[in-house]
């Protein structure tokens, strides 16, 4: 049995909306140069764990035909078909069991020009219910779940087109970010095309082609990679039904006890305290205020309030999603496992522009399904 | 009582994908194969032939990028008859797959096999060789088939 897991390694592609080079390209470069960086070779992995999607990539058992290319031929590899920050739990839990040292986890995405995301993701809807009347979607269910958010605790249009600037702007500093609008205004975003009142254009995370892969070791093997070694002392995990009727869109239950789980193990009492930073995966804007209430970083309906005094940007009370989160880059599949790639970067003051001064504890989250279903806690410390 | 199962009607938009396949390994064999060549790349790590050439080794998880002519001829490695089709309909015309090992390299190829009257005396390592269409274009389908050389 091993006691502690690190992250020990990471990397990202510069996400794009076209990418130049097919998914098999583009993750076995990754790969290399990962290796290269940490002087590693394959066989100081152990295990190989991939995050992808047969509807996303458009083929079943998806990973098939990339698997060599991350150099897990004739080694010991497994796919989740979820976000990469689920993969990551799995390889934590197969380190903790202590039968692998060392895992590498990949998740890719072609999702800025190979799939039409709505489209695509509407084909995983319930096929009773849901997915034959044509009535909702990703977006619209996130709209529904906005909509509920605003009228509730009176968060207006022009607050959300702020919380779109900032996150926007962090975006412009990453520089593996897709998506760079520099001189986007509140004004522009509040203008941008309507989609799903009060969702617009503006507000959409970024789908785009891209990957991250990381390796987590345990404490044990954790010296050969690096000296600074980022702890995950917590984890979380939390499901709701798929069928959206069943759910309370605007409570996220499942994404609170997720994120309990996590402080709990990590021994965190006060998360609003103890917490840094947060990297959330936001697949539009609007879900920032409603997941961040829910994981106990800001008071419930406090969204208005935190968007004023600007307690969520890189040098307030609690800064939420410093590298701009998915509104710079959201290569679906990749994007829960950036957000452990950028707080691992932040904790060990590699974030650049957007660096979090003095920040030790971190909480990192993935969600994957309509309305963020299902979703994914970690507490990463250095 | 209620119907156990039912039936729903549901569509798909198959535009909804578009991929993009990774030319470098297919570009290289299918330019041999217009010349009625065979290509294929070397690892200079582990000397591994490859044929298709991918311009990476999965052994050594390193960029490959020496281009080798390899051998037309090979050995049988196995074999099946085809007496019927993916749907299980019997067919007309059996006819064999095969797969091959060409000299000096460490992939299999697969083609129809021909050249044979009974099946029952092929033999895996029998000496076979590549045989190709009168016209080639520089597709898959230029290499016609594998020939048995020997009885």
């Amino acid at each position: 049995m091993n006691e502690r897991v690190a992250v020990v390694g990471y990397k990202q592609t510069k996400h794009t909306f076209d990418s130049p080079v097919a998914r098999e390209r583009m993750i076995y470069e990754l790969v290399k140069s990962l290796f290269k960086d940490l002087g590693i070779t394959r066989d100081d992995i152990d295990t190989f764990i991939f995050a992808s999607n047969d509807f996303t990539d458009g083929r079943t058992i998806s990973e098939v035909y990339t698997v060599p290319r991350i150099g897990s031929f004739m080694k010991d590899e497994t796919k989740v078909e979820a976000d990469g920050l689920n993969a990551a739990l799995y390889a934590y839990m197969r380190i903790l069991s202590g039968l692998y040292e060392t895992a590498l986890v990949i998740g890719f995405s072609m999702a800025g020009s190979e799939f039409r995301v709505p489209l695509t993701q509407a084909y995983t809807l319930d096929p009773v219910y849901e997915r034959p009347r044509g009535i909702i979607n990703f977006y619209s269910t996130a709209a529904l779940q906005a909509s509920a958010y605003m009228k509730k605790y009176k968060f207006t249009d022009e607050d959300l087109a702020r919380l779109t600037v900032k996150n926007l702007q962090n975006a412009n500093n990453n520089p593996y970010a897709a998506r760079k609008e520099p001189t986007i205004s509140v004004e522009d975003v509040l203008n941008s095309k309507p989609l799903y009142l009060p969702i617009r254009q503006a507000h959409v995370s970024a789908y785009a082609d891209g990957a991250c892969a990381v390796i987590l070791s345990s404490k044990k093997a954790a010296k050969k990679f690096t000296d600074t070694p980022v702890w995950i002392d917590g984890v979380g995990h939390s499901m709701d039904t798929y069928y959206i009727g069943d759910r309370d869109l605007l409570g996220m239950e499942h994404l609170s006890a997720a994120a309990k789980k996590a402080y709990k193990m990590a021994g965190i009492k006060n998360p609003k305290k103890e917490i840094d930073f947060a990297e959330l995966h936001t697949n539009f804007a609007s879900e920032e205020p409603v997941f961040a209430e829910a994981m106990g970083l800001f008071k419930p309906g406090s969204g208005k309030d935190v968007v004023k005094n600007g307690d969520s940007g890189i040098g307030g009370a609690l800064p939420v999603n410093p590298s701009g989160g998915p509104l710079g880059a959201n290569p679906i599949n990749a994007t829960g496992l950036i957000r452990l790639a950028e707080a691992s970067e932040q904790l060990r003051k590699e974030a650049g522009k957007n660096q979090v001064k003095g920040a030790k504890t971190a909480v990192v989250h993935a969600q994957d399904g309509p309305g963020a279903q299902l979703n994914t806690v970690f507490v990463v410390r250095r | 009582m209620a119907q156990e199962t039912r039936i729903i009607e549901n569509t798909w938009d198959l535009t909804a994908y578009q991929w993009k396949i990774e030319s470098d390994a297919l570009d290289l064999f299918v330019k041999g194969l217009k010349d009625k060549k065979i290509l294929g790349r070397k690892c200079p790590q582990c000397g591994t032939v490859y044929v298709p050439g991918p311009t990476y080794c999965r052994k050594c998880f390193r960029d490959i990028d020496q281009v080798v002519e390899v051998s037309q001829e090979g050995t049988l490695d196995a074999f099946t008859v085809n007496l019927a089709d993916v749907k299980g309909t019997i067919v007309e015309h059996p006819y064999i797959t095969c797969t091959v090992k060409l000299d000096g390299t460490h992939s299999f190829l697969m083609g129809v096999l021909e050249g044979w009257t009974d099946w029952r005396s092929i033999k895996e390592g029998m000496r076979v060789k590549a045989v190709w269409k009168d016209v080639t274009q520089g597709a898959l389908a230029d290499l016609s088939h594998f020939q048995l050389t020997e009885k």
